[in-house]
């Protein structure tokens, strides 16, 4: 199906499809939701604005999450310079966690697995994010990111290899 | 020859491809090694992945950033739409222009007779015959009309209006008369509408 960015009812058809992935992947980059919630808002406007014809949802939806991992790359590009907004991202009020039975992963674990992304150096970070959180292929990702496949799997590598050096195997739990 | 990391992953996240794929699988079969490595690596996947942000916790502000576009973009973009065929206005938008038009028109009359200096000018034209149409003006209020009003005597405002056709109630308010008597109104009593002067 045909989608022009700009016209209200394929806006909403890419909107509620894309929106949740572009959260998660701004999420996962800035771990900040109120930041986050910024960027994706951000990146649905220039969609909406741009007036772009894409040949799917799924074009659209590549182009959005290109969109927005810019934006939260240069969101925490722009945090290491100052400093004082890496303290107010620190701040950053914890994601809730889920209780009772539905947890899969606790939140001592999801704190290790969030401070081990935020260490990531910024190519690794993206494919990363991409793969786990978007849900996204090794072609899709290398579509985005304008790398190649082959790149795509040695980064993925690479990310889960320092991923697991720096979380404690002992301290994962999967119920 | 055992399987290395990369490969690993690869066949974990479905992108191996034949007869690759199958290779890995007769390997992972009999190899403990190997077989122990990959469910290392699928466990780390599996809690890297799972330690995501969840719909739930999206909800909230998928709501809020929807709203905010459909607010400052869509709906202003439908209203910009001169143009296009769904034209239109709301009807507090027509009141309000309605209402500044008016606030103009009286601005211009009160504030006129003060660069003409001419008594004639002073008070709107009378429209016969519309009824019930009362003009108030109030010295303690509104600056352009005391100004204006403090330029004549009050006989001959009077007498001005009485010439025009207006019938006048002259009011004095939180003001105590200084005699007994009470201050009589002013009624030059014509027709054909009543305005209403008050001082």
């Amino acid at each position: 199906m045909e989608i022009k960015s700009s016209e209200n009812e394929s806006f909403r058809l890419v909107y509620e499809e894309v929106f949740p992935v572009v959260m998660r992947v701004a999420y996962h980059v800035t771990y900040n939701m109120d930041v986050s919630e910024d960027i994706c808002q951000e990146a649905f406007i220039r969609f909406y604005e741009k007036n772009i014809d894409f040949r799917s949802v799924d074009e659209a939806k590549y182009w959005l999450i290109r969109v927005t991992k810019n934006l939260a790359i240069n969101v925490m590009k722009r945090k290491s310079r100052e400093q004082a907004m890496v303290d107010k991202i620190k701040k950053a009020p914890k994601v809730p966690v889920r209780n009772g039975e539905d947890a899969l992963i606790d939140s001592e674990t999801r704190t290790l697995v969030r401070e081990a992304v935020e260490k990531l150096p910024e190519k690794l970070k993206s494919v990363l994010v991409l793969k786990e959180y978007a849900d996204l292929n090794y072609k899709q990702i290398s579509g985005i990111l304008h790398i190649s496949e082959s790149n795509v799997k040695v980064r993925v590598h690479r990310a889960r290899k320092i991923m697991e050096s720096m979380l404690d195997r002992e301290e994962m739990h999967v119920s | 020859m055992c399987l290395d990391d990369q490969i690993l992953n690869t066949y974990l996240d479905g992108e191996l491809t034949e007869p690759w794929k199958t290779q890995v699988e007769e390997h992972l079969n009999y190899c403990v090694a190997c077989k122990t490595r990959f469910g290392q690596l699928s466990t780390l996947h599996a809690v890297v992945s799972g330690s995501r942000l969840e719909e739930q916790e999206i909800a909230p502000h998928k709501e809020k950033v929807l709203q905010f576009i459909e607010k400052n973009y869509m709906e202003k973009k439908n209203k910009i739409g001169f143009l296009h065929k769904d034209f239109r206005i709301k009807t507090p938008m027509l009141l309000s222009a309605a209402a500044a038009f008016v606030f103009v028109l009286v601005g211009a009359l009160l504030i006129g007779p003060s660069t003409q200096a001419e008594p004639n000018a002073l008070i709107p034209r009378v429209v016969p015959a519309t009824g019930g149409a009362v003009v108030q003006v109030r010295a303690t209020e509104g600056l352009a009309a005391s100004q204006v009003l403090e330029n004549y005597p009050l006989e001959e405002i009077l007498k001005y209006l009485d010439s025009r056709g207006y019938e006048v109630d002259l009011r004095v308010k939180g003001i105590q008369p200084m005699g007994g008597e009470p201050i009589e109104p002013v009624e030059p009593a014509l027709e054909p509408v009543e305005p209403t002067v008050t001082e």
